[in-house]
């Protein structure tokens, strides 16, 4: 049977389209997959100065060589993990990040490193500076290439010595104060209350720790001790009181007032949720459309290809049409009407009998069988207009 | 119980409150006290029980014409603030059925809603719900009471527009008294002078002689005698067919009620014409049965009788509905089956039986004819006709197939007629005026 060759085309034509929606998600998904495992590297700790970035930014050379140099880096990420490396009399600790701490992040800082030789600060903000000392003032220096700076303080700081080196960078951070590589009244470096900020933090740079005696700096500051403790603070260690919320900033009501209103949102979800009564039902009668019978036949007779059934009932048809219209009784064999059928429109014989004659050839295809259905439409037509 | 929408009104307001006193005991506070003057009001509000419901009964009304029904409500003991909701089934078509009342104690208030049934049988209230409000207004006792009540919605009788083209038949019939064929059935009504065309076999030769003008016998139409008729409620009833060609099936009518509305047409014109209408439903049971002889509406009786039967999806037990036939007497009778020319149907069910009818009765059949049918077996046709698209092999072999049922049910009828059997096959729309034809040419010819 040739019926499957014309019924399963809407089929594969769905299937194509569903394989072609595959094939752009399994693309999508692909450069989605790609993208995450080329940029993974960098973008694991994208901290400035963070002793893991190998970017510009970050820190992991001098890291690396401070480590080559026999000293022991500890690197932690939070307050926690700070709290559990240890810290005493013959220890560095160096901050970076110092954006990300927070006034009790600090304290606990300080609180654990309070053994330490000596605690580096990597450029610390206004904020942090505050909580330290409210005295202190900070000026961004916009050093402008080959502009280096001279160390000029023979008592070097926090027992290091950094007398006769420069210090180059793109921008540092100067602090009201006597220290180290002065600006004015200002120093890069300086040491306050046990702590030494260090305001040329792009010293310690990938980037530019090569510059001038950048590195020497670097190296001199974190390498005294056997032991540095990296510490990289994390903004999420912060207790909820530090910092300005946008809960300061509103009335103090506000939190009440949406508790008020949540209630009410609820109270009214009550009052229209209760109907007056239950829902009224519809006994539904039968309702079948009389016709459907013969409808599904129909789809039958397309499904199981059985055009010889569907020919035969069309000729039948279309015999005691033909047979009604020229008046010839109706148990009149078919022989009789096709040959009166053929007399009265003035054709020949043969040309009716291929379309009445139940013996003739049954239609191949379906669309044989429309042509057919259409011959035979035609031909009731003309014995009905003659 | 029921909260209204004062009670989230209520708790808004605590926002004063929160502004004044910006705490969250304030919050807690403030709902403890809005859930205490709801408490309050819960105990404070009389039972809806206290609400006494009667009901009067909204009767029978022709499908499409607009009817009411009156509820009760009275109040005992208390004043009594209520919300009530009188509902009733979709297809009742009621409308604005919710009422506000206040009654104080021994008032009593009538509510009228009114109804516009959609479906033909008894539709049924469903519920009284009663929402009884406290003095505060913010809780309600809400309780749904069972008062049974329907409107029975009859039969449209749309076929009542062709009774009097009838009656006028059945009048001439009557007069002219054009009896063609003694015999049976036939009595002696008067003489009267001859007129051209006069049957010159009723020539009264013996009273011509009498007077000087040629003068004919009249007859009058037999009276009395007896018409049963047989409405199939089975399957092939529930058939949704078009009223007319070309109209769209959906909005067609089951073919039950097609033959309910030709049976109400012939018991009319018979009930006048002086014969006895019996009328028996059913399938697999017999579902009515009536003896109308008698009655004053004959038509309306059988409304009655009709309007709760709907199609059951069960095939007919012809033996069943014979006996029935042969229980309202064994006197030669008319007997009308109004069921579908359905060929299998026919072939199982109602062929056995048939004999049994033919050889005591006189049989007809009335059937609706789909017209969808042939509209489909004639589809390619048409199209071809209208110069549109040609038809696709779907349309051809439903048409096929349509051409075959079709083919099916003229054997079935050409059977059928063989049997003795008369057919009336006809469109939804038509059948009615073709079955009061058929039943008067029957009776012109004195054949019943």
């Amino acid at each position: 049977m040739t019926a499957t060759s014309t019924a399963p085309t809407p089929v594969t034509a769905r299937r194509r389209v569903t394989r072609a929606q595959l094939a752009v998600a399994v693309a999508v998904l692909l450069a989605l997959v790609v993208a995450v495992w080329s940029t993974r590297g960098s973008e694991k700790y994208p901290g400035a100065a963070d002793p893991r970035n190998p970017g510009p930014d970050g820190a992991q050379a001098i890291a690396k060589v401070l480590a080559d140099q026999g000293v022991d880096v500890t690197i932690a990420r939070s307050a926690d993990a700070f709290e559990e490396a240890t810290v005493d009399d013959r220890t560095t600790v160096v901050v970076s990040s110092t954006e990300q701490l927070a006034p009790s992040t600090l304290r606990r800082m300080r609180t654990h490193a309070s053994a330490a030789a000596r605690i580096v600060l990597v450029e610390p903000d206004f904020a942090i500076l505050q909580e330290i000392d409210p005295s202190l003032g900070l000026l961004s220096v916009p050093a402008g290439k080959d502009e280096a700076i001279a160390a000029r303080c023979p008592d070097g700081v926090a027992g290091v010595g950094l007398d006769g080196l420069d210090v180059e960078v793109d921008r540092a951070t100067s602090y009201t104060g006597e220290g180290c590589f002065p600006t004015g009244d200002r120093a890069l470096v300086r040491s306050v209350d046990g702590l030494v900020l260090l305001g040329a933090g792009q010293a310690l740079t990938n980037d530019q720790v090569t510059r001038a005696d950048n590195a020497a700096v670097g190296l001199r500051l974190l390498g005294q001790d056997p032991r540095l403790v990296w510490y990289v603070p994390d903004a999420t260690d912060a207790v909820s009181d530090d910092a300005v919320t946008i809960g300061t900033l509103l009335p103090d009501w506000i939190g009440p007032a949406l508790w008020i209103v949540a209630l009410a949102g609820v109270a009214l979800l009550l009052w229209r949720v209760r109907r007056l009564g239950p829902l009224a039902t519809e006994p539904l009668p039968v309702v079948v459309c009389a016709v459907e019978t013969a409808r599904s036949r129909g789809r039958m007779y397309r499904r199981s290809g059985d055009r010889e059934h569907a020919a035969r009932a069309l000729r039948r048809a279309a015999r005691t049409d033909v047979a009604r219209r020229l008046r010839l009784d109706r148990a009149a064999p078919p022989a009789a009407v096709t040959e009166a059928a053929a007399r009265h429109l003035g054709v020949p014989v043969e040309a009716v009998a291929a379309l009445l004659d139940d013996d003739r050839t049954t239609p191949a295809t379906d669309h044989d069988l429309v042509r057919f259905a259409q011959d035979l439409a035609r031909l009731r037509r003309e014995v009905r207009r003659s | 119980m029921a909260i209204s929408g004062r009670v989230p009104l209520l708790l808004l307001l605590g926002l004063v409150a929160v502004v004044l006193r910006p705490q969250a005991g304030t919050v807690w506070l403030w709902l403890l006290g809005v859930l205490l003057l709801v408490g309050l009001d819960r105990l404070l509000t009389p039972s809806p029980a206290l609400a006494v419901l009667t009901r009067r009964p909204p009767g029978s009304v022709r499908l499409g014409d607009p009817a009411s029904s009156d509820l009760v409500v009275a109040a005992t003991g208390r004043r009594l603030h209520l919300h009530v909701r009188d509902a009733w089934q979709p297809s009742a078509g009621a409308r604005d059925n919710r009422y506000r009342l206040r009654l104080a104690p021994g008032d009593q208030r009538r509510l009228t809603t009114s109804l516009l049934p959609r479906r033909r049988g008894d539709l049924r209230a469903t519920g009284v719900t009663v929402r009884s409000w406290g003095p505060l207004g913010l809780v309600a006792r809400q309780r749904t009471y069972d008062v049974p009540g329907a409107v029975r919605a009859l039969p449209p009788f749309e076929s009542r527009k062709h009774l009097p083209s009838r009656l006028a038949r059945l009048r001439e019939l009557d007069g002219r008294a054009a009896v063609r064929v003694r015999g049976q059935g036939t009595e002696f009504d008067s003489l009267r002078e001859y007129v051209r065309g006069d049957d010159v076999r009723s020539i009264d030769w013996r009273a011509s002689a009498r007077n000087t003008h040629v003068v004919v016998r009249t007859w009058q139409p037999e009276r009395d005698r007896r018409v049963v008729l047989v409405l199939d409620t089975s399957r092939t009833s529930a058939g949704r067919v078009a009223r007319a060609p070309g109209e769209d099936e959906v909005d067609g009518m089951p073919r039950l009620d097609a033959a309910m509305d030709s049976a109400l047409l012939l018991a009319a014109l018979a009930s006048r014409a002086g014969d006895r209408v019996d009328f028996v439903a059913g399938d697999r049971r017999v579902r009515a049965r009536q003896r109308l002889h008698g009655a004053r509406d004959v038509a309306m009786r059988l409304q009655e009788q009709m309007a709760d039967l709907d199609p059951v999806l069960v095939e007919a037990d012809w033996d069943l509905l014979a006996g029935a036939v042969q229980g309202f007497g064994r006197q030669r009778a008319l007997v009308v089956l109004l069921t579908a020319l359905e060929p299998s149907a026919v072939a199982d069910g109602l062929l056995p039986v048939l004999p049994v009818l033919t050889r005591h009765h006189r049989v007809v059949i009335a059937s609706v004819r789909d017209p969808e049918l042939t509209r489909m077996a004639a589809l390619a046709d048409e199209e071809v006709a209208a110069g549109s698209a040609p038809p696709t092999a779907d349309d051809v072999y439903a048409a096929a197939a349509a051409a075959h049922e079709l083919d099916r049910r003229e054997r079935t009828r050409a059977m059928l007629v063989r049997l003795g059997v008369d057919v009336v096959d006809a469109d939804a729309g038509e059948l009615p005026p073709a079955l009061a034809d058929h039943y008067l040419a029957l009776k012109a010819q004195g054949l019943l």
